[in-house]
């Protein structure tokens, strides 16, 4: 691992045991009450979930590209992340929601997209694991329409009609609120690069395994 | 003419049932802000503790779950490198 990474992850690990103090004191919200403190790692965990697939798109591409092996490492632990920030996204999204909207679900732009997304990303990891010799330039190409999701799934909210509340929240929130979310934000982008690391890590260790076993046979 | 304005009132009363199911499964308003509550916070009627806790739970749970499977899939290809490069060196000697 790198130097960075020890003194990285022990800070990371700090920010999500103080993030909870923060949260706390934040106000609850004038319509959902305290329910709105779900926001707090939902979206964090949303725009990780948007990020990890941008990665794998732009990987992907330079993969089909360039054709080096580095880059569809990169790929393929940015579409793990893509189906684990989806996963906490598409969990806690409708744990808020019966709370503020009464109901769990609708099936409206923002969350079919998003959903979509997630889809998209098990599609990846699906092919990967068992699409045998040339899936990983199949997987690539999975991967670019992954990426051309996102932007759909970033302005769904303020093109259709839809009970999501918009992007638009964002930059109107309080000090009192804005605090804690900026705060959970860098959290979570700074355990995504983290992850990031470790799981490019496992991969070149893997090519470094495979490696082993041709020298062994030969 | 009786029957056709009988058919009339009964048409009436279909759409006004309609329009007003159709207005009954509308769904609220999308919030454009979010505003901190005021001093009067208005009284709970699904219980948010639950929720709010449950979804801190997903996260820091997921997260963890996930951590310690990488933790365990680097440890397990780490070790088997080192076993590998082992028995490499081991037949380079014989």
């Amino acid at each position: 691992m790198p130097k960075w990474f020890t003194p990285a992850a022990i800070l990371c690990g700090l920010m999500f045991v103080v993030s909870p103090v923060l949260i706390a004191r934040a106000p609850d919200e004038s319509a959902m009450g305290m329910v709105y403190k779900i926001y707090y790692y939902h979206m964090p965990s949303a725009w990780m979930f948007l990020l990890a697939p941008l990665v794998c798109g732009v990987s992907s591409a330079l993969f089909l590209v360039r054709g080096l092996a580095k880059d569809d490492r990169r790929a393929w632990a940015a579409a793990e992340l893509t189906v684990l920030f989806g996963a906490l996204t598409l969990i806690t999204g409708p744990l808020w929601a019966r709370r503020a909207w009464g109901t769990w679900w609708v099936w409206d732009a923002r969350l079919t997209s998003s959903l979509v997304g997630w889809m998209i990303g098990w599609a990846y990891l699906i092919l990967r694991r068992y699409g045998g010799p040339g899936s990983d330039k199949l997987a690539a190409g999975v991967a670019l329409f992954g990426a051309v999701n996102v932007p759909f799934i970033f302005i769904s909210v303020n093109y259709w009609r839809t009970i999501h509340p918009p992007t638009t929240v964002v930059p109107k929130l309080p000090v009192s609120m804005g605090v804690p979310l900026w705060f959970c934000v860098t959290a979570f982008l700074l355990l995504f690069v983290l992850l990031m690391t470790m799981r490019l890590r496992l991969e070149q260790t893997r090519t470094r395994l495979d490696a082993l076993y041709v020298a062994l046979d030969e | 003419m009786a029957a056709a304005r009988a058919v009339c009132v009964v048409v009436m009363m279909l759409c006004g049932a309609s329009a007003s199911a159709s207005l009954a499964a509308q769904p609220p308003q999308p919030q454009d802000e979010f505003k901190p509550v005021g001093n009067n916070p208005a009284p709970e009627q699904i219980p948010a503790a639950p929720l709010l806790i449950g979804a801190y739970i997903v996260v820091l749970g997921g997260l963890f779950f996930y951590v310690l499977s990488l933790s365990r899939r680097l440890g397990a290809v780490q070790q088997d490198v080192q076993r590998l490069e082992g028995e490499l060196k081991r037949r380079g000697r014989g």
